[in-house]
């Protein structure tokens, strides 16, 4: 007995859920309250995490328009609860800390004239400087694993690029499993995301079963994900798109200096203004390129 | 980077003032060293950091041959447990980092054993075959001395084809002081030298005037270790790109984005890679799965790769993304000394006191406060400022 729970202090996973609360998300303008059911499902969902195992750690962020906050746990001292029920004080600490901070995110948010986007990538990169601060404090010899949930109802828009590809290689250099719940519109970079670290990528169809959804696709270790069976993953397309045209394509031109791509081949690269030296064979290869 | 590595050349360790390191260390009201402590750490820690700067046009396509000293003088235990042993876990360390920050580079292993030198490995863009190699290395007997002449020889050659567009590197790590060398080798050094050919050593003995030379000579760097430590520092210096050389030329090159395709649901059918037809131990598996080059549809079971066939280069949109932070790194924050900026750490949450947190650093963009540690994290792995990403009215 004593050496399983030797066994069992050794290692714990903390899961952090960054939690899409935008208001412009077009599932929530055209239902309000689904805002509430998700929040009840992303708690009781936190609550089957730490369920699992006594170490197990919960984080929860907020991804509103105009900031990322931490709803659980509190920077500083937690909040004061009291055991109800007999339930476990930390189930209440969780439901009661969320609601509470999230209520005065709301309130204190600044008013939204036209829909703008969620800023997931820069909330997950936060949720990365956390991880990495737990497991920089961890005792020696303690074993971690962390995951990253996304929930989202949102678009995702090609100006955050750069950093969700930033957050993606961090994440699979540290083994941080990132896994994205898309409630609405299907998310083809965050999918890359989730191809990338090894995690799992569900598009819900539909949303009154999201916690059964939750509980049966991401409660489960990605350790054991392996002996379940889930949904199948997506083929991701991983082509590049050109700078030119936006148009995603097979073969392209590479600018040497900045990587800068390009569907037809051109004598300045327009990102960093170099003029390239045009090589003996090069002109006709555009030609070739027509005829196909 | 200069072309000497930060220490001064002309002053030998001896002639240095004698170091009081303990004056360094000092108590504070109560007595307590904690935080003199946590004070030099923070400092070295950011010292490596503050010593990267930005350069505007980076050799980023690299070509790099590792040439490795294999003679009798890598059996030497001052590093532990020896020279050998050490520069091969060392240079596992290397290899995995390389790939990781230059996705779209290739690497090759020469060994200089027997006054030969000896090509481990070609050219390639995959780790896994690398560290194989360096597995049987250990298992090399090292006999008689090396000789540097033919191991900068064998890279040339097989650099000399490289496009113009990318960047030559030599790496050398030699733990011998004397080369073993069949004719002159300034001939060498300067056929090296009108090739663009970029040497750097490392040497694990003391300073050689040949590598020395041979260093100055083609714009590398040169360093002689003190100890694994530092070493090791010394090694993953050449992680990160170097600057463009002048000469290099620019062109866009002609890469290929395989896709996996999908004909209207159906698996598609079974075929064999590229990759792995010519590997008696692994031979080639039937699958279904794999990358098809755009050009002439080989099978290739991992990115990046050159076609076998056509000799397309074959990348996916990640591998030039994750390139993309030499070009646009964060800027470096400023140290400001803390006296209750903000209550805890922007990015981890960490509440800041004043014991702990002598210095905190903040982002002129968003204004947003950091600790060290996120300042280290954010420069060195995420390469994203956490406060300008989140919030809108910062990022417009």
């Amino acid at each position: 007995m004593n050496k399983q729970q030797d066994v069992e202090s050794n290692k714990f996973s903390l899961l952090v859920i960054v939690l899409d609360t935008n208001p412009s998300q077009r599932i929530v303008r055209q239902n309000a309250q689904l805002l509430t059911q998700c929040v009840d499902a992303i708690i009781a969902f936190g609550n089957a995490h730490l369920m699992q195992c006594s170490q197990n750690k919960l984080a929860v962020l907020s991804c509103h328009h105009h900031a990322t906050d931490f709803l659980y746990p509190l920077p500083g001292k937690q909040l004061d609860v009291r055991q109800i029920d007999g339930q476990y004080e930390v189930f209440s600490l969780v439901e009661k800390t969320v609601k509470q901070r999230l209520s005065h995110i709301i309130t204190n948010s600044p008013k939204l004239n036209t829909p703008c986007e969620s800023i997931l990538a820069g909330s997950m990169a936060m949720a990365l400087c956390y991880i990495s601060r737990i497991q920089r404090n961890a005792a020696a010899g303690v074993k971690m694993h962390s995951r990253i949930l996304v929930v989202t109802g949102s678009n995702e828009c090609a100006s955050q690029y750069m950093t969700y590809m930033n957050v993606f290689f961090t994440a699979q250099k540290l083994g941080i499993t990132i896994d994205v719940c898309a409630m609405d519109k299907t998310m083809s970079l965050l999918q890359q995301g989730c191809d990338i670290t090894g995690g799992q990528y569900l598009r819900l169809t539909q949303l009154d079963g999201l916690l059964q959804y939750l509980l049966w696709v991401f409660l489960p270790d990605p350790q054991m994900r392996q002996k379940l069976v889930l949904p199948p993953a997506t083929k991701v397309d991983y082509r590049a798109a050109c700078f030119c045209h936006r148009e995603l394509i097979d073969i392209g031109y590479v600018c040497s200096v900045c990587l800068s791509i390009f569907c037809k081949f051109s004598p300045i690269c327009t990102t960093c203004h170099t003029v390239f030296k045009i090589p003996g064979p090069m002109p006709i290869k555009p030609k070739k390129k027509k005829k196909v | 980077m200069a072309d000497i590595d930060g220490e001064d050349p002309k002053e030998y360790r001896w002639e240095t003032g004698y170091e009081k390191t303990w004056e360094a260390i000092k108590e504070d009201d109560d007595g307590l060293l904690d935080g003199a402590i946590a004070e030099i750490i923070q400092k070295a820690k950011r010292k490596r950091q503050a010593q990267k700067t930005q350069q505007n046009r980076l050799g980023m396509m690299r070509h790099l041959y590792i040439v490795l000293d294999c003679s009798e003088s890598m059996t030497v235990p001052d590093l532990k447990p020896t020279r050998m042993l050490c520069t091969i876990k060392l240079l596992e360390i290397f290899i995995e980092e390389f790939f990781d920050q230059n996705p779209i580079s290739q690497l090759g292993l020469i060994v200089l054993k027997g006054k030969r030198a000896e090509k481990l490995t070609e050219l390639t863009g995959t780790s896994k075959l690398h560290l194989k190699a360096l597995e049987g290395v250990s298992k090399i007997p090292l006999t008689s001395e090396p000789s540097l002449q033919n191991g900068l020889d064998l890279a040339m050659k097989a650099l000399k084809v490289v496009p113009s567009h990318a960047s030559r590197e030599i790496l050398i790590i030699m733990g011998s002081l004397t080369t073993c060398d069949p004719v002159d080798i300034n001939s060498t050094i300067n056929a090296l030298k009108a090739d663009n050919i970029r040497c750097s050593v490392i040497s694990l003995s003391a300073e050689i005037h040949v590598c020395r030379h041979l260093t100055q000579q083609t714009d590398g760097s040169y360093g002689a270790v003190l100890d694994d430590a530092h070493f090791r520092d010394q090694l993953l210096a050449h992680v990160d790109p170097p600057p463009a050389a002048q000469t290099q030329e620019n062109s866009l090159i002609k890469m290929g984005f395989p896709h996996a395709k999908t004909d209207g649901g159906k698996d598609p059918p079974l075929s064999m890679c590229m990759c792995h037809i010519e590997n008696t131990e692994e031979p080639s598996k039937l699958t279904s799965g794999g990358y098809h080059c755009p050009q002439c549809f080989s099978k290739y079971c991992e990115l990046p790769v050159e076609c076998q066939t056509c000799g397309l280069t074959l990348v996916s949109a990640p591998h030039l993304a994750r390139s993309y932070h030499h070009l646009f790194p964060v800027q470096h924050f400023t140290e400001l000394e803390f006296n209750g900026q903000a209550a805890n750490c922007y990015a981890c949450q960490k509440p800041l006191t004043e014991a702990m947190d002598k210095n905190v650093y903040r982002c002129e963009k968003c204004a947003q406060v950091y600790c060290i540690d996120c300042d280290i994290f954010i420069h060195e792995t995420l390469h994203t400022c956490v406060g300008c990403n989140t919030g809108n009215s910062n990022r417009n």
